[in-house]
């Protein structure tokens, strides 16, 4: 486990869900560095936490008690505007369903988080185009997401992941909807991410041939860091 | 891509359903519309230029109460008063209609010009109006309607003198705001029913508005404590205690109103929350890429808003060309007919038979809309002149611009509320 120069510091993280009456322990006092430039993979069966795990680092959880700090900001403490800034700079998403706006083009979908920022059009469309064609899809800029296969979503995804130059790029189990050919294009351009743009990765994964893309794969279980 | 293009996209993302939100809310403020101008020209009527000088004097007692002929010179000798003339409602009957259907009135034909200058005539009609014993001139709308023309002779059967009398219509006035009515010769009427003496009102002028507040204390002073007691009043207060009268119908009228607006909401809300809900996956992923819950607030109700006022273009826009112009509104929904038409053409061609199927009756409908239009293109005939100007005020169009603001920030407060609370792991399990 790194613990220099570790850019996700968790401490006795904790998330507990209410059921009704019955409490449900999602995560149990898990304590994780994650360092720059890692391509950290979340193993476990169903309901092991990692997604909550992935949610909290994201910031777009909370835990119920514990720590986590991202480049030494506690997201756990920031409030619901200033998180949202935090993560407008500084996460990138990928989801296992692509989620891209059906309305709007390829390019359109990437521009959105640039949206809130101050560039210019010309910068916006600049950087939209350099995180397209990052990904190989420049000449597919003008599509609408229905108009593309599932694995070009996954792509669009990821520049759109990737437009505002984050620090962390999360993505949840990426290649689920996708056919092997295009989970191994999708996770290629997710490794290049670590190893060539310096993005510190974090992937939650069922597939074991899926977690051998990372550099290095922790394992889950009702809630608890069992193996790292 | 702006702020604003991406809220359009999502605003147009279903057309059908926008259409028909759209046409829903411009529907609704048509009718809103429609019944403010209603409401408008049955209390308060439009004034001719000269109603600030004028003055109504009638029985204190009651509108249908005669004043003795006597009055005239003591109303003429009050300072102030530059002309006067009788007005007795004469409740006409012609030929074998059932009800009357112009207003009679007789007066001094050689104080029309003085008081009520507005009527537009030529210069042989008013000499002979007034050098005529039995002449009498008739407005506008009323001639149009029964086809007379100067020299025509009619009779009247009065439903309060028992005389029928017989007229030459000495010519056809207009320009006034009310172009409907019949008026004659008082000496006429006093002569044939052998009642002289005794006239329904007067109708006086004064030299200046600024004599107005002191010409009418004085004339009520003068007859206080006689045998007729007058009530002397201003043009604009005479028309509002007479439509006074009609009752309750500004109560109708506004509940009406107000039960259309409060449709108007339900179905606005309900578009708007259906709209929003559909989206929360969405909305969900915009909170992740960092929008915060203001600038999803303003996403929803520029939304919300943008739909209300297009509703209110098409709606209030379209009251306001039907009643104004209507050759225009009826040429413009004849092009929307050809529009439809066309879409519904295109539609059969590339066997799109369900879409063709909804293009053609809108564009029947249009079609009917826009003939109809066409056919009547002047409130004033289509209402046999009940209604004069049917105008459609910036104040009526003020109003509904208010409305539809209004409906439009009310409909976006639920899904917004929603939205805000909505946690981003929460929105992402919705199901698309």
């Amino acid at each position: 486990m790194p613990t220099n120069g570790a850019i996700v510091q968790i401490r006795n993280l904790s998330k507990i869900y209410a059921q009704g009456e019955i409490q449900v322990t999602a995560l149990d006092n898990v304590s994780l560095d994650i360092g720059a430039c890692e391509f950290l993979t979340l193993m476990g069966p169903s309901g092991s936490g990692k997604s909550t795990l992935l949610h909290i680092i994201a910031g777009i959880d909370r835990p119920t008690s514990g720590e986590c700090r991202v480049q030494n900001i506690d997201v756990t403490r920031l409030n619901e505007s200033r998180l949202a800034d935090w993560r407008n700079q500084n996460v990138g998403f990928v989801f296992q369903t692509f989620n891209l706006i059906p309305v709007l083009t390829a390019f359109e979908n990437v521009e959105l988080p640039l949206l809130l920022t101050q560039l210019s059009r010309k910068e916006r469309r600049q950087q939209v185009e350099t995180a397209l064609d990052l990904v190989g899809l420049a000449d597919r800029a003008r599509h609408l997401p229905r108009q593309l296969s599932g694995g070009q979503e996954q792509r669009v995804a990821i520049a759109r992941a990737l437009v505002t130059d984050p620090t962390l790029v999360v993505a949840d189990e990426p290649t689920g909807n996708l056919d092997s050919h295009s989970a191994q294009e999708v996770l290629g351009v997710l490794k290049s991410l670590s190893s060539d743009a310096g993005k510190t990765v974090i992937m939650v994964t069922h597939d074991p041939k899926a977690a051998a893309f990372g550099t290095r794969t922790i394992h889950l279980e009702k809630g608890e860091l069992i193996k790292d | 891509m702006s702020i604003g293009s991406f809220i359009l996209k999502n605003a147009l993302r279903n057309r059908r359903r926008a259409l028909l939100s759209i046409l829903s809310v411009s529907v609704s403020l048509f009718l809103l519309v429609s019944l403010l101008v209603t409401l408008r020209e049955l209390t308060l009527p439009p004034e001719d230029m000269g109603a600030a000088l004028r003055v109504a004097v009638r029985s204190k007692l009651s509108i249908a109460n005669l004043l003795p002929a006597r009055q005239l010179n003591r109303i003429q000798s009050i300072p102030g008063v530059s002309a006067v003339t009788p007005f007795t409602w004469f409740g006409g009957k012609y030929k074998n209609e059932e009800n009357m259907t112009f207003a009679q009135f007789a007066m001094d034909a050689k104080k029309l010009r003085a008081v009520f200058g507005e009527a537009k005539m030529s210069e042989p009609e008013y000499k002979a109006f007034e050098s005529t014993r039995d002449a009498c001139i008739i407005g506008r709308v009323t001639a149009d309607k029964y086809q007379f023309k100067r020299g025509d002779r009619l009779s009247l059967e009065s439903s309060i003198y028992p005389v029928t009398l017989d007229f030459t219509i000495a010519g056809i006035y207009e320009g006034t705001v009310d172009d409907r009515n019949m008026l004659f010769h008082q000496e006429y009427l006093d002569e044939a029913s052998g009642n002289p003496g005794w006239v329904g009102m007067w109708w006086l002028r004064v030299a200046s508005p600024d004599d107005m507040p002191r010409v009418i204390t004085a004339i009520n002073t003068a007859f206080a404590n006689t045998s007729a007691e007058v009530r002397a009043e201003s043009e604009r207060a005479f028309q509002l205690g007479f439509l006074s009268m009609l009752g309750n119908v500004r109560v109708l009228i506004g509940s009406i109103s107000a039960v259309v607006v409060f449709t108007l909401v339900l179905v606005s809300a309900s578009t708007m929350s259906m709209a929003i809900r559909e989206r929360f996956r969405e909305l969900a992923i915009l909170k992740a890429l960092g929008f915060r819950r203001r600038e999803l607030f303003v996403f929803i109700l520029a939304e919300s808003v943008g739909l209300c006022l297009a509703g209110l273009v098409v709606g209030a826009g379209g009251a306001w060309l039907l009643f104004t112009h209507g050759y225009g509104a009826g040429l413009a929904l004849l092009s929307g007919a050809g529009v439809a038409l066309g879409v519904a053409l295109w539609n059969l061609f590339q066997k799109r038979f369900s879409q063709a199927a909804m293009n053609l009756p809108v564009s029947g409908l249009l079609a009917s809309l826009g003939i109809w239009a066409c056919r009547h293109p002047n409130i004033s005939k289509m209402t046999n002149g009940f209604f004069i100007t049917f105008e459609v005020t910036p104040k009526i169009l003020g109003l509904a611009a208010l409305v539809a603001t209004g409906l439009g920030i009310v409909a976006s407060i639920a899904p917004a509320i929603a939205a805000a609370r909505m946690s981003v792991v929460s929105g992402l399990k919705t199901l698309d």
